[in-house]
């Protein structure tokens, strides 16, 4: 616990009506703040608090439960947590009151989720994204997908169902285009899949570069504390160091790694294998070359194209530099940015561009943006694979009853993020939108 | 003083049935009717099968009813429908003769050993200590049983409509049971009030049918009963082919449908005279089923839509009557008539009987067990449009299986209970026990989530090991199904294994369709086994899908709930949840999962409540 203004504790369960007679001597109406003195169970004050109870269902976990509003010395709070204990209550799990909440349907599943992440948000950005799917973004276009292949589901059954009615005529092209449509819908949302990692996890940022260009001195500067063991030794850095820093709204996961040696000695080969792992799962790759080394260049692991995409190349130890213009006889790296790791000077520069980059991370339009986490981009995957198979069936012109059966797996992979779609609502659509019946 | 193990009250087709499989495992049945000159009557349409229905037939042959063969006997046309949709789609369907059907079910009853058919109405069940232990009839006769199954169809309360005419009765020119209902509800089950119709029926020689387009059945009929496991002697179920008995060769001589369309002239004389409408009108308090609306709902509720697709279908060989499907109507007849003569070939039809809608009560059937007895008295079955569905298949499915239950209750033995992912009857019964209904319910393949595995072929395959421990069925067809069964997973195996040009002749039949040449030793099977085994190999992917399906739901299916459990003593559970959960009394918590207005939340606490261990202490 830390120090702030005040601190709040919440009681939930079935006795959280009695939990406030015994404290207080009183049964305050439900959803009034009350004011009162907390006296421990000897009888002592600890403090004089504002306490407010809510009855269940009525409540954030759907039982009753007390908050109460004490001073935000972390001494007081202590001290009324333990008295809460001594009282016959317990310490919460981590995420134990979202549970129950979960629990008494309070919230849907992904509701629930968005509250674990707002818990754990470690940026601005997670925590406007966690706000967002909390109020239902991703219910609300899960919703949409959901509607569509309603839309599509209630024609293919009608065929099946009532093959002696006078139904429009089959329509192939119809559900190619709904699929088709879905399929890159789908696709979009699990596009945010990374964007919501980034969020959670940040932005995996690998600082990389020869050994002894000051990659250690770097992440210190960046972290803003003595973090990593340096020395003008080259490979004092063996084993990965891990890092989470805040750059602008975003939250970076900030890794160094041993220096890239093209003639490694046997021990620093294998260090240098985990780097060549850690650059292919970068999203950000500082690579750090030294101003003073004039015939510095990317080293070769940095070569391609994919790794290029992510780099930001960064001219270290500008401070040793007397000529001005060295930068522009580096021939391989046009737009370094140069800094000294030591001195601090370039770094505001670095900060801005490293902020851009991680820019492009974000997903469109920033209202209606979500990011799903492991759980629907795992469901969407599946509906993703059905889709391409009932779009591949509807070329080859395949019975019916197996078209049937792809979308019904694609519903319930959707189902999965959103909540079951049950049979019934599937035949009320059917039946208001045809006229069956002989 | 008349006693017996089972009384089962009606003979419709849920009640013959019931009746049949309870004398079949061996009680001593009586079926009381209220008229025996109408025992399994069509009061609908004169065709079995269709979609979904055609498959629950063949589940019912499966397990030794009586519909699939009766159909198959006095059937006129054939027709397989869903040709193009897919093989587990393809759904038989047959026209019948009316009174050769009911006549030969009459006749097959007369001849069941164990079972004693009598002519009286049952006016009161008997109670005894919170069980029902016999019935009182319009006869002031009293008849005592150990179990009774009641299957009342439309005749509970029956109030037929015809514009602003009303007569009481379950069908036209029949009675009403007028005081059964009162002794259900002192007995604490609760009744409602459902709707459904039916359309005029015609006189043959008025239409004209050069303006009709033709429909007839197929060359190659495709029939209910599995007539490849049956011996000669096994066709009549009894063993004994000497009595002579209506119905004739399956398939011979069949006879043609016909279709027309409404005209707009049908559509104003329809809307011009809603108010005249028993439906519109405001007398009719019961829901009517969606799927099946009348001629007024259709023009009402899809004004866009110019014109409705009727079908006149023959009643029978020996009559002239026809009968028009797709033209329900609780219109006054003056308005029919009119109607009638507004629909191009019928401009000079007349009409025999009147289309009118029927009220009647039903028993809402989550107040059933999944066996078909009642929660709120024991011993006490129920069977048919009384549990609030529609259709004479969906009828015989719930009244063989709650004839074998009320005589399994009887001798003490489990319960016959299919599984949603066994059959249709599963699906039905599990349907109507969890999840109710608020209008007459039908089954649509749709319903199942495992359709793919509900091919009308794989009827018996499916079924045979319910078959077996109910002893539905003859040892003979035991083992000529199983015998079936290993030649079809031997094909399937060398059809898999066995390479024709380099690919094996599964992977050939997957790319080229059925219709690709195969081992000529494979074409001299018989062609339910060809079928089946090409299924089976052109769909294998699809077919493990489902399966792994089925694994995956059944973890949560064996999760057994105990009945008398308190639910409301679950904090956390919502208190609609929890209602619900004690009004329906789950058997298992995958069943629970399917009650409407139980989330996924709730099942989480139930199985958080299992798994702690503090759940299923009885109360």
């Amino acid at each position: 616990m830390g120090t702030s203004a005040i601190a709040l504790l919440r009681v939930s369960g079935g006795d959280g009506a009695k939990v406030a007679q015994n404290i207080f001597g009183t049964t305050p109406p439900p959803r009034v703040a009350q004011h009162g003195d907390y006296h421990e169970r000897g009888g002592g004050l600890i403090d004089d608090v504002l306490f407010t109870f809510f009855r269940g269902p009525h409540s954030y976990t759907g039982e009753d439960s007390l908050e109460i509003s004490c001073h935000g010395n972390p001494f007081i709070a202590q001290k009324i947590l333990e008295d809460l204990i001594a009282r016959g209550c317990r310490l919460a799990e981590p995420g134990e009151f979202t549970k129950r909440a979960f629990l008494n349907g309070r919230m849907d599943l992904s509701q629930a989720e968005a509250v674990m992440d707002l818990i754990s948000a470690r940026s601005e950005r997670a925590l406007a994204a966690a706000n967002r799917q909390l109020r239902g973004s991703l219910g609300k276009q899960m919703g949409a997908l959901v509607d569509r292949l309603l839309g599509v589901i209630v024609r293919v059954e009608a065929y099946i169902d009532f093959p002696e009615e006078d139904l429009p005529p089959e329509d192939r092209g119809f559900f190619l285009r709904e699929l088709s449509s879905l399929a890159s819908d789908t696709d979009r949302l699990l596009a945010t899949s990374h964007y919501g990692e980034l969020l959670r996890d940040g932005i995996k940022t690998v600082i990389v570069g020869a050994p002894n260009v000051g990659k250690s001195s770097l992440l210190n500067r960046l972290v803003g504390r003595e973090r990593a063991l340096v020395s003008p030794e080259p490979g004092t850095t063996r084993d990965f160091i891990e890092e989470r820093i805040l750059v602008g709204p975003h939250c970076l996961r900030i890794i160094d790694t041993a220096g890239l040696n093209p003639s490694p000695a046997p021990l620093e080969k294998l260090g240098m294998e985990k780097t060549v792992e850690c650059i292919e799962e970068a999203d950000l790759l500082l690579v750090v070359l030294d101003s003073n080394d004039l015939c510095a260049s990317v080293p070769h692991e940095l070569n391609n194209d994919a790794a290029r995409d992510k780099s930001l190349i960064i001219l270290n130890k500008n401070d040793l530099i007397h000529n001005n213009s060295t930068v522009r006889q580096f021939p391989y790296v046009p737009h370094g940015i140069s800094v000294s790791a030591l001195t601090g000077s370039g770094i505001e520069t670095l900060v801005e561009a490293i902020s851009a980059h991680a820019d492009r991370f974000r997903d469109g339009n920033d209202e209606e943006s979500v990011a799903i986490n492991a759980r629907h981009s795992s469901a969407l995957k599946i509906s993703r694979d059905c889709l391409n198979a009932a779009l591949i069936k509807l070329d080859v012109n395949t019975p019916m009853e197996l078209l049937a059966s792809d979308l019904r797996q694609i519903l319930a992979a959707y189902g999965e993020i959103v909540g079951k779609v049950n049979n019934e609502e599937m035949l009320d659509r059917l039946f208001s939108t045809f006229c069956i019946g002989k | 003083m008349f006693q017996f193990d089972v009384i089962v009250c009606g003979a419709g087709h849920a009640g013959v049935e019931a009746a049949l499989a309870a004398s079949r495992v061996g009680a001593s049945t009586l079926l009381l009717t209220g008229n025996i000159d109408t025992i399994a009557q069509m009061s609908c349409n004169p065709a079995i099968g269709g979609q979904a229905k055609g498959q629950i037939v063949r589940e019912i042959d499966a397990l030794g009813g009586e519909m699939a063969i009766n159909a198959d006997l006095t059937g006129i046309q054939f027709r397989l429908l869903n040709e193009t949709k897919g093989l587990a789609v393809q759904s038989p369907r047959a026209q019948c003769d009316k009174k050769a059907y009911q006549f030969r079910l009459k006749h097959t009853l007369e001849l069941q050993p164990n079972l004693q058919i009598f002519q009286a109405t049952v006016t009161k069940l008997i109670f005894d200590q919170g069980k029902v232990v016999g019935c009182k009839t319009n006869l002031d006769l009293d008849f005592y049983c150990r179990t009774l199954v009641v299957t009342t169809g439309t005749f509970l309360r029956g109030l037929m409509h015809i514009g602003q005419n009303k007569n009481e009765g379950g069908r036209l020119g029949d009675f009403a049971a007028k005081t059964l209902s009162q002794s259900l509800l002192d007995a604490g089950i609760e009744l409602r009030r459902l709707k459904t119709g039916t359309p005029p029926r015609l006189l043959g020689r008025t239409l004209n049918f050069n303006k009709m387009a033709e429909q007839k059945g197929d060359t190659v009929p495709t029939f209910f009963a599995f007539h490849d496991t049956r011996q000669s002697g096994d066709l009549f179920h009894v063993e004994r082919t000497d009595e002579n008995r209506l119905g004739w060769r399956p398939g011979c001589e069949q006879v043609s449908c016909w279709m027309t369309y409404t005209t707009p002239e049908t559509a104003d004389i329809v809307r011009s005279n809603l108010h005249l409408s028993a439906l519109y009108g405001g007398h009719i308090e019961g829901v009517g089923p969606r799927y099946c609306p009348s001629i007024e709902d259709k023009f009402v509720r899809f004004s866009d839509k110019p014109r409705h697709l009727l079908f006149l279908e023959p009643e029978g060989r020996t009559t002239n009557e026809f009968y028009v499907n797709g033209l329900s109507t609780s219109l006054p007849f003056v308005t029919q008539h009119k109607m009638i003569r507004s629909v191009p070939g019928l401009e000079s039809a007349e009409i025999l009987r009147p289309a009118y809608a029927v009220e009647y009560d039903f028993a809402p059937p989550t107040q059933l067990f999944p066996s078909l007895e009642s929660k709120k008295v024991e011993n006490l079955f129920f069977a048919g449009q009384i549990n609030g569905t529609s259709g004479y298949e969906e009828a015989a499915a719930q009244g063989l299986v709650a004839g074998v239950n009320a005589a399994n209750k009887v001798r003490n033995a489990a319960p016959l209970i299919i599984k949603r992912h066994e059959g249709y009857i599963g699906v039905l019964i599990d349907d109507l026990v969890s999840k109710g209904t608020n209008e007459p319910y039908r089954m649509f393949t749709s319903r199942a989530e495992h359709r793919l595995l509900f091919n009308h072929g794989s009827a018996e395959l499916r079924l045979i090991e319910h078959a077996v421990d109910q002893g539905l069925l003859t040892y003979n067809r035991i083992d000529k199904i199983r015998s079936k069964q290993n030649r079809i997973l031997q094909w399937v195996d060398r059809l898999e294994q066995n390479r024709n040009n380099g690919s094996t002749w599964g992977e050939i039949i997957r790319r080229e369709g059925i219709q690709t040449s195969l081992p000529e030793e494979f074409k001299k099977e018989s062609k339910p086994i060809r079928d089946e085994t090409l299924y089976r190999v052109s769909y294998q992917g699809y077919l493990m899908r489902e399966h792994r399906q089925v694994e995956k739901l059944s973890q949560i299916e064996k999760i057994k709930l105990n009945s008398d459990f308190n639910y409301m003593s679950i904090s956390g559970l919502r208190k609609e949840s929890a209602q619900k959960l004690s009004e329906i009394k789950p058997m298992t918590l995958g069943q629970a999962s399917r009650i409407s207005g139980v989330s996924p939340a709730d099942i989480s606490i139930l199985m958080v409540w299992v798994e702690s261990g503090r759940g299923l202490r009885a109360q």
